[in-house]
């Protein structure tokens, strides 16, 4: 399917049997039968105009050969449904993140049956142009069961043209059913053609881990568009990458004799790995191990009392020698208010790990009730998390959870599964930017 | 709160290899994380935390003896509500976890040891084990889940695990086994050898498991899944409490019982299994299972119902003529000839799968969706249908028995030539019966129900039939225009359609019936769990939502019971009675035909 993007004009020869009877493409006579869970392209034609594009996404379901297939034992024709639970726009800023994000939604088809368009923005400084490529993959998602058909609509616009991205999109998308846009990269999120598209927009798909810098300058921009979005649901990959921490610290809480200290949190810190010789603040992304601390106190109702800040280096401590590798940054420090008016100390320190820079290597939890203490250590390996609780000073919990990392392609469905509002996510962001710095505008909603 | 030193629990997972702490946290720098062993940490034994020496005796996990006072709780039962009283008046009052809120599960469950009695039978092997391995493949089972079979064959733990991998291979829905989840499940594996009557083999099971408590940390909770011949209920039930495998912690050790179906073969049987299973188990202790509650559709009709604004309005007696409940299968008894000698279609089927069914359709909204508020709801229902005289049974009810024909172009033989069956059998395998519900809602209006064996498809379907419209406009069309039908597929092909009239396009005004089809398949391709998934992890979750209460298993065999009772009198059926193959008997079709209906062709 990636090929399909890197195109201007022609199919591959040999590749498509047309038997439409435009020029521009049309049917794909299957060249074996559908199998149950297999794909089948079943239409492919071309446009370089939205009407023309248009008019093709209305001829795939005008021809009774593409919607209709052998089905059941008594070899009779099924109707093909057409089925659309959600218009997927995909954003893509150059070749390589739409070649790569096609492969993905390749992996997806019939999970999640969309009209979905992936829109390459090209060649910014020439003359505005579109080429628009239609296919219609149908599925049989079981032998004796009629086959289901979703569109899939490559635009590449050039000049001008891409600069006007609703304009593009909206022409294009199933009347009445929510749209998710899924912008891979470093979206521009506070430019006008995004504005635009975000404004037909009912969700949209990020991944701020991947974000240039420590992503917390654009983390603010992220928490901003609940204000000027009101409707808009925000599924970060960051985030829901890290819900088996979550899952695993809330199953800590779940327990009647550990539940009572939880309103009494005194200290969060969050250890994350760098690469960066010494870590120092804006040379790692934090926006992972920012989420932690933001969700435990957008849950626990705090505010924040002082932002981020660098923890500057102890007094008197010694200068490397020459040669000597210098010690790693201290992080960042703030302070939250917990709703009993005291104060919660966060650190968010580097640690020197090969793993992906900014990953979460530790959380760690102190909370004091009534002269008793509970501390709470977190790990987290590829398969599992380990979860270790003392109770004044004395062993409580060791506890391991099996929950293995996801990939970006069960991120990517459970994004598009997670139906409707999700404001814990929205207190999540909310939270960390205003940790990041940004102002408080809203109140959070802690459950 | 007073805090009750919990037990210290230790896995056998790996270190994770992360940089120690720089004291980050923690009043004491230089924190120390735990390292994991093989072996359970107890307070004395565990690595202690920053700097604290744990103190020179720890209290145990077990409650301190109650002191001899004169007002002081005289029977176990007393002392365990005493304890649980104390447990939860020592947590602030609604507390809930707030962190819990827009997580995947509501709660994942606590470590656990799943006993399985009957694990060498058909249902362990074909249901419940492919259910474990699909929870444990996807996740959703913890890291310390065990499982302990239990029968009466002798194996080995070994023997027994390649047995039941034999089993996945055949009756997994995720196939080819994944080696690497089954080795990993299959170690948390063990098989228990003992009679089902023999005391010393309840002591030596409550040994087995306390050893598992310790070394896999699943804290006393346990889950008895009594998947055995249901004559065997009580003798197990009864065993279980007097070997004390009921009881539960006060530092939150739970445990459950799940009981197959049938429970009980009439209502006095029901009510006397209720009786036993209430001296040993607490209600809130106990899920009675029927499968078809679990399957998606059936979940999903509460959602059709109570998240939809238009169709709540219509659900009543003012709009709807009548109901069709069909669950149809082409199968025969499958080999299960002595079970369904003992039961018949009425047992099997009508007494929950169609009754549950029907009280879904036909119950009010539950003020909240809990477990109690929702079987409040379900048993009105049932209590609204009248018992049934002998004149009405030989009216609304018809059963039948299958001969020789052929299904799916196969030739199959009657019920009475199946193995293990009498030659003169008269149990029924097909039921129908026009039940009506007597409440404000659905005053005068018919639920036909039917169940029969070796029907011509696999079908089960809810099919709500609209009033005709009060005024016809369009005499003229060529066909008459029907009335509106909603039709909910339970299985195959799960679904939703609606069906209306729609004008042909054309000079005239010819109408035809048109449908409006919403398969789960195409429009959701993910994985439907299999219902059994849904149900046990439900149980392991204490939600008892999907489970039956046993005052809606006492009230739905008090419909049942004046039916079969009312049989008993009438003599020798007529039986075979229908042709596989074929949709039942003739006089089922009498039962609507009597009333202008007829059964909706499937």
């Amino acid at each position: 399917m990636a090929e399909d993007l890197n195109g201007t004009g022609r199919a591959a020869p040999g590749t498509i049997l047309a038997v439409g009877t435009r020029p521009t493409g049309g049917r794909i006579e299957p060249v074996g039968p559908a199998r149950p869970g297999e794909p089948q392209l079943r239409w492919q034609s071309r446009g370089t105009t939205i009407d023309e594009i248009e008019k093709e996404l209305g001829r795939i379901w005008a021809q009774p050969q593409t919607v209709f297939s052998r089905g059941g034992e008594r070899g009779g024709r099924q109707a093909a449904a057409r089925t659309s639970v959600m218009n997927l726009v995909i954003v893509a800023g150059d070749k390589e993140t739409g070649e790569r994000s096609a492969e993905t939604i390749s992996r997806l088809t019939g999970r999640h049956p969309s009209r979905t368009l992936i829109v390459l923005l090209a060649d910014p400084d020439g003359p505005p142009w579109l080429d628009g490529r239609v296919q219609a993959h149908c599925m049989l998602p079981r032998a004796d069961a009629p086959e289901s058909c979703t569109e899939m609509i490559f635009l590449t616009a050039g000049g001008e043209t891409g600069r006007h991205l609703a304009a593009l999109v909206t022409p294009l998308l199933v009347h009445d059913l929510p749209v998710t846009t899924w912008w891979p990269g470093e979206p521009p999120l506070s430019t006008e053609p995004a504005g635009e598209l975000l404004d037909a927009t009912d969700r949209l798909v990020v991944d701020a881990s991947v974000w240039t810098s420590d992503g917390l300058g654009r983390l603010r921009q992220l928490a901003d568009l609940y204000d000027l979005y009101p409707r808009i649901s925000i599924r970060d990959f960051a985030l829901v990458r890290q819900s088996r921490w979550r899952e695993a610290i809330a199953t800590l809480f779940d327990m009647p004799d550990f539940l009572p200290y939880l309103p009494f949190l005194r200290r969060v810190s969050v250890a994350y790995g760098t690469r960066d010789e010494v870590g120092a603040p804006g040379s790692t992304n934090v926006v992972k191990p920012l989420y932690h601390v933001a969700w435990l106190a957008s849950r626990l109702g705090m505010t924040v009392v002082s932002p981020l800040t660098p923890v500057a280096s102890k007094a008197g401590a010694p200068r490397p020698r020459p040669g000597e590798k210098p010690p790693l940054h201290r992080g960042l420090a703030a302070k939250l208010r917990d709703p009993r008016s005291s104060e919660v100390a966060v650190v968010i320190r580097p640690v020197a790990s090969s793993a992906p820079a900014g990953t979460t290597q530790r959380v760690e939890i102190l909370a004091e009730r009534r002269g008793s203490e509970l501390r709470a250590d977190v790990t987290a390996e590829a398969e599992n998390v380990h979860v270790n609780v003392w109770l004044d000073g004395v062993q409580a919990l060791d506890r391991t959870f099996k929950a293995p990392r996801r990939n970006d392609i069960d991120l990517l469905a459970e994004a598009l599964e997670g139906g409707g509002g999700d404001h814990v996510g929205m207190d999540t962001i909310r939270m960390a930017a205003r940790l990041a710095g940004a102002r408080a505008s809203h109140a959070v909603h802690p459950g | 709160m007073a805090r009750t030193k919990p037990t210290v629990l230790k896995s056998s997972a790996a270190v994770p290899t992360v940089p120690p702490t720089d004291g980050a946290v923690g009043t004491t720098p230089g924190a120390v994380p735990a390292t994991s062993t093989d072996k359970p940490a107890t307070p004395a034994a565990a690595p202690a935390g920053p700097g604290i020496e744990p103190p020179a005796s720890e209290p145990l996990t077990r409650p301190p003896a109650p002191s001899p006072r004169k007002d002081a709780p005289r029977t176990m039962r007393d002392l365990r509500l005493a304890t649980e009283a104390r447990r939860r008046a020592s947590v602030p009052k609604g507390a809930d976890n707030p962190l819990r809120e827009g997580l995947r599960l509501e709660r994942v469950p606590d470590p656990h040891i799943f006993v399985l009695f009957g694990a060498t039978g058909d249902l362990a092997h074909r249901k419940v084990v492919p259910a474990l391995y699909q929870l444990w493949r996807t996740h959703l089972l913890p890291h310390e889940f065990t499982l302990v079979c239990v029968g009466r064959r002798p194996y080995t733990d070994e023997a027994f695990r390649d047995e039941l991998k034999a089993s996945l291979s055949k009756f997994s829905r995720s196939q080819p086994i994944e080696r690497e989840t089954w080795d990993d499940m299959a170690s948390r594996i063990t098989y228990h050898r003992g009679d089902f009557n023999d005391p010393a083999a309840y002591s030596a099971l409550a040994d087995h498991l306390d050893a598992i408590d310790l070394v896999h940390g699943t804290r006393g909770n346990r889950l008895f899944y009594l998947a055995t011949q249901p004559s065997a209920f009580p003798e197990i039930i009864a065993q279980l409490g007097r070997a004390g495998l009921d009881h539960e912690h006060h530092d939150g050790g739970w445990r459950r019982v799940v009981i197959e179906k049938p429970f009980g073969r009439d209502l006095e049987s029901a009510i006397r299994l209720n009786r036993e299973v209430g001296k040993v188990f607490r209600e809130r202790q106990v899920y009675r299972i029927d499968h078809y509650l679990g399957k998606e559709t059936v979940r999903n009709l509460l959602v059709f119902r109570f998240a939809n604004g238009i169709f709540e309005p219509i659900w009543n007696r003012r709009h709807i003529d009548h109901v069709q409940i069909t669950v149809a299968e082409s199968i025969g008894i499958e080999g299960r000839g002595a079970f369904y000698e003992e039961t018949g279609a009425s047992r099997d089927f009508l007494q929950n799968h169609l009754l549950q069914l029907l009280s879904l359709v036909a119950m009010e909204p539950p003020a909240t969706f809990e477990a109690d508020a929702l079987r409040d709801e379900k048993v009105k229902v049932i209590r609204a249908i009248a018992e049934m005289t002998p004149a009405q049974v030989r009216r609304d009810v018809v059963r039948g028995q299958y001969g020789p024909g052929w299904v799916s172009g196969k030739p199959v033989v009657g019920y009475r030539q199946e193995p293990h069956i009498d030659p003169e059998s008269e149990t029924e395998t097909f039921i129908a019966a026009r039940l009506m519900i007597d409440d404000w809602r659905w005053s005068g209006i018919p639920f036909y129900l039917r169940m029969g064996k070796r029907l011509p498809k696999r079908a089960t379907e809810i099919a709500i039939q609209f009033k005709e419209v009060p005024h016809q406009l369009f005499r003229e069309s060529a066909s008459d225009p029907e009335p509106n039908l909603l039709a909910m597929r339970i299985q195959p092909d799960e679904g939703i359609m609606l069906r209306f009239g729609a004008k042909v396009p054309g000079l005239g005004v010819d109408v035809r019936n048109v449908t409006m089809d919403f398969t789960y398949g195409s429009a959701f391709q993910t994985d439907s769990p299999d219902a059994y998934e849904t149900l046990i992890l439900d149980a392991l979750l204490g939600d008892a939502s999907l489970f039956t209460r046993a005052d809606e298993v006492e009230q739905a065999w008090s419909i049942v019971d004046p039916i079969i009772a009312a049989w008993a009198e009438e003599g020798s059926p007529d039986f075979p009675s229908y042709e596989a193959g074929t949709w039942g008997p003739a006089v089922a079709d009498d039962l609507l035909a009597r009333e202008g209906r007829r059964w909706r062709r499937i």
